[in-house]
């Protein structure tokens, strides 16, 4: 329950992120209470405390690096393995070696997504849901991860009959694809 | 008439005497005829589960050296040698390493025997190549069988098949305890007339004259006591087992059968474990000499121990040596060549025996299977364990608490625990419970509950940043707060330091570990949000709802502060804690899987921004007495604890490796007069800087965006405008105060742009 709670709100959160930005404007968060200077910070600093300090333009968006991963020689070999296991039926084993390669390259988002595929064949649409989350926002600057990565979200939550849901993670697995066309 | 009747009478009684004698000895040898054959024949070795370590994977770029890599091998018994032989030995060839890798069973798979070809490299593997030269991507060593799971004052044993055992050792077991084996029919006579002679003139007994077959039954079937009836019973159904089975039987069920050795509560049955206690390697690879000393020690397990009575022992395998040689199991050069070996037995504790992690793993398994099926059915347990890092922990923690220990109390020494996991997969790789890593008793990892005091901290803050009420740069009062208590007391709480500090940024209050700042703070979000955070993060019972909650009174074990901060250290998502891996039954089917799991437990903005401010923990507050020890350009973050009156000194924090939890304390809830920096953060740095950690470097959630603040004010600057300038991740678009002369430089911003994309590049 807390779960879905958690990935729904997350969902919105990302949605309306997502959203916003792609209007090109955010709105400021709301202001931090004013700062006041501390006792020991001496003469100098007490002007301040009759003017409120100068606001700055609101802490913009850095321009994400472009990046792409990739999964290394021994990694790939492994991953290999696990779509043979998983061709010949054998799901749980091909989740064991894929974990194999998780533990040598924990932050790459492939493989994360791959591990999250064969819970989508088990029918572990939580799991899944879960695995593809954790790829999005371990390729960040990797819009093709990433639009892999919400298409195994999307697949998830239709498994669940999730299937609104399940549109919009479509929608921003497209939105990420045409980005890269795009560029 | 008298005469003749008293005659007759003597006749038919002696007749009716002998007749139910003969009956009853009829009787008496069917009925252990019976028991011998059919329990013989039914009977299934106990067989306890046996765990095994995480096995290392080898691949090209792992950062490994050769000397390290010939470490790796040496732990699992590897023999250097000039030539490879059999499996289990490796020779070195410049910077290349050929190893005959053993046969190995993993959780997934079974691999054949094979030669494996390790180039190195300066610092990492080079290229590893099978022996036609062919590449291999990704090679796993055997893992590190670290112990067993046996009954309460149970038998421990591997069983091992008859081409297992080298030829040598049934050979030296004939010529040193029975050399009429292959002739006699259980008993030898002869043997047990001289043994009776000399047991009668010593007025004791004191020699055994049993064959094999005899002490194989004595172990089987009888209880330990020496007496006539039993030494009768016993050739019987010797007798009897030999009418039943093959010579050939007898010797592979005296092989796995007999007792070698006591290991506290672990009786040790059977060569193939014997091997594995005394040498850490399987039977197959002993040489002559270790051979000798396996068969010196049947005669006695305990007198002639050979670590408790190394000469003892020493004498008595030259002895079974000489004998080999007599009876030509081995020529006189060999015989001599051996005597000339030390006896080559491994240091007790050396290696695999890691009850704190065990006791981790028993505790798992119990909830899912009966204690039958653990200590009998010969299960294979796959853990988390990396010998490694559990080496390091180990070391760690005893040297910094001997150099911390300075008797302040004559009855007490201070202890510690240490839990380390992988925060992705959330393994636990490595458990100590206390000093003595050889003593299976409190495991204070598990079960030393103690206030987890500022640990808490990181758990408020991050709910503060949910409610989006707050940024990292948020000011807030360090100042005197009142709090009435429901039973009406007025409680007080101060800083450390007992001073006051006022307006701070939030990062800053967090790195400093004020008190007076984070109780404001937590009032003002509120308990029971905090409350279900420890829950959503792990913690498997309601933390109770007290202001003091805020400053640590919740109670933890070192493990549930691992679990804790490993969703920290892995963004938000929570796995369960994990020291078993598999499960495999005794004919190699999976019984039991427990998948790597993930579960989103806050929302991954909040919890970057906390672990940024964490790392000003180590940078600028609590954890800084540690930067001198790590490496230069590592980036860690981390939270010091400490209870009230300096009890419990704690440190939890994690690389982009790995999480280490660390507590010192006293058993007794003694002060320690340790702060959290001063007791656990000094063996928390020295793993951190043993263990080969790479940074923390989660990729910025693109809702967020990287300022810098005076750490003073919470005031906006430009980076290198102050000395006090930190930097932070607050949500895209957040407005702060800029502070006065420290504005925006336009050049000098751009060329720290280029320099930041740079580096982004670069990474």
């Amino acid at each position: 329950m807390m779960m879905k709670n958690w990935s729904l709100r997350w969902m919105t959160i990302a949605a309306v992120a997502a959203l916003l930005s792609a209007c090109g404007a955010l709105p400021p968060t709301s202001l931090p209470p004013a700062s006041q200077p501390r006792p020991e910070q001496g003469p100098g600093s007490s002007q301040t405390q009759s003017r409120p300090p100068p606001q700055e333009a609101p802490i913009e968006q850095p321009r994400p690096v472009p990046k792409q991963f990739h999964l290394g020689p021994a990694s790939l070999s492994l991953v290999s393995q696990a779509h043979k296991q998983s061709q010949s039926g054998d799901l749980g084993g091909a989740a064991a070696t894929l974990e194999r390669a998780l533990r040598i390259e924990p932050n790459n988002p492939l493989l994360w997504i791959e591990l999250g595929q064969v819970r989508l064949s088990e029918n572990d649409g939580d799991q899944a849901d879960s695995m593809g989350r954790k790829a999005i926002g371990l390729a960040t600057g990797d819009a093709q991860a990433q639009s892999v990565a919400w298409r195994l979200v999307a697949d998830s939550l239709r498994l669940r009959h999730r299937n609104s849901e399940a549109a919009e993670a479509d929608q921003k697995a497209a939105g990420l694809a045409a980005s890269i066309t795009a560029r | 008439m008298a005469r003749s009747r008293w005659k007759k009478v003597f006749w038919s009684s002696a007749l009716v005497v002998l007749t139910v004698g003969a009956i009853s000895g009829a009787v008496w040898y069917v009925y252990l005829d019976r028991l011998v054959s059919s329990q013989f024949e039914g009977r299934r070795w106990t067989l306890p589960a046996h765990v095994y370590a995480s096995p290392l994977e080898l691949y090209a770029g792992l950062q490994l050296t050769q000397a390290e890599v010939k470490h790796e091998l040496e732990r699992l018994q590897y023999r250097r040698v000039e030539r490879l032989e059999r499996p289990g030995t490796y020779r070195q060839q410049g910077a290349r390493i050929d190893v005959a890798l053993r046969p190995a069973a993993f959780a997934d798979e079974a691999r054949p025997a094979f030669i494996l070809s390790i180039q190195c490299g300066a610092a990492a593997i080079d290229s590893l190549r099978d022996s036609n030269g062919q590449d291999m991507p990704i090679v796993r060593l055997e893992p590190l069988m670290i112990g067993s799971i046996f009954p309460i004052h149970g038998e421990d044993r591997i069983v091992v098949t008859p081409d297992e055992v080298p030829p040598m050792l049934p050979a030296a077991l004939k010529a040193v305890e029975d050399r009429k084996f292959d002739r006699h029919h259980g008993v030898d006579p002869e043997a047990l007339l001289r043994a009776l002679w000399v047991d009668m003139r010593a007025g004791q007994f004191e020699q055994g004259g049993s064959t094999l077959t005899q002490q194989l039954v004595k172990s089987y079937f009888l209880d330990p006591r020496r007496d006539v009836s039993r030494k009768a019973r016993e050739a019987v159904m010797a007798f009897a087992l030999e009418s039943h089975f093959s010579k050939a039987d007898l010797m592979n069920a005296y092989i796995n059968e007999i007792f070698l050795g006591q290991d506290g509560d672990r009786a040790i049955h059977g060569f193939g474990l014997a091997s594995q206690f005394y040498f850490g390697k399987p039977l197959s690879e002993l040489d002559t000499s270790e051979i000798a000393v396996m068969v010196a020690i049947v005669r006695g397990p305990s007198y002639y121990d050979p670590r408790r009575h190394a000469k003892r022992a020493q004498a008595r395998r030259d002895l079974v040596l000489k004998l080999m040689a007599e009876q030509h199991v081995i020529t006189q050069p060999q015989a001599q060549a051996a005597i000339a070996k030390p006896l080559g037995v491994l240091a007790r504790g050396a290696g695999s025996y890691y009850p704190g992690y065990l006791d981790f793993v028993r505790r798992v398994l119990r909830r899912d299977y009966r204690e039958e099926d653990l200590t009998k059915a010969g299960l294979r347990i796959y853990t988390s364990l990396e010998p490694r890092a559990q080496e390091q922990a180990e070391q760690a923690l005893d040297r910094e608490l001997t150099r911390l220990d300075k008797g302040k109390y004559p009855s007490a020494s201070l202890e510690g625990a240490v839990v380390v996991t992988t925060p992705q997969s959330g393994d636990v790789i490595a458990i100590v419970g206390g000093r003595n890593v050889a003593f299976d008793g409190f495991n204070r990892a598990l079960d030393g509950r103690r206030p987890m005091g500022s640990l808490i901290k990181p758990f408020i803050y991050l709910t503060a940043l949910e409610t989006g009420r707050y940024n990292a740069a948020t000011v807030i009062q360090d100042q005197p707060v009142q709090i009435r208590l429901t039973n009406g007391e007025l409680w007080r709480p101060e800083n450390f330091t007992h001073q006051t500090y006022g307006p701070v940024p939030l990062v800053h209050a967090l790195a400093e570990s004020l008190n007076l700042a984070t109780v404001g703070l937590g009032m003002d979000v509120g308990l029971p949000k905090i409350a279900q955070t420890l829950q959503r993060f792990g913690l498997d019972r309601p933390a109770p709802q007290v202001p003091a909650m805020l400053l640590g009174s919740v109670e933890v074990t070192p493990l549930e502060a691992a679990q804790l901060y490993n969703g920290l250290a892995n963004g938000g998502f929570r796995n369960p804690l994990r020291a078993v891996r598999a499960v495999i039954s005794d004919d190699g089917k999976a019984v039991k899987a427990f998948p790597l799991q993930v579960t989103p437990v806050a929302p991954p903005e909040a919890v970057y921004a906390v672990d940024r401010m964490m790392e000003q923990v180590m940078d600028r507050g609590t954890g800084r007495p540690a930067r001198p020890v790590l490496p230069a350009n590592l980036v860690v973050a981390g939270k010091s604890g400490t209870s009230s009156d300096l009890r419990d000194s704690w440190f939890a924090g994690f690389s982009g490796s790995h999480v280490v939890v660390v507590w010192v304390g006293y058993d007794a809830d003694l002060p320690t007069g340790l702060t959290g920096s001063q007791g656990a953060l000094p063996v928390w740095a020295r793993l951190m800087a043993g263990m080969q950690e790479t940074s923390w470097e989660a990729p910025m959630p693109e809702t967020l965006a990287e300022t810098w603040i005076d750490y003073g004010t919470g005031e906006r600057v430009e980076k290198g405008c102050s000395q006090d300038a930190v930097p932070i991740a607050v949500p895209v678009g957040t407005q702060l105060p800029v502070k006065a002369g420290c504005g925006q430089n336009a050049l000098q911003s751009i060329v720290e742009r280029a320099g930041e994309w740079l580096r982004d590049i670069i990474r």
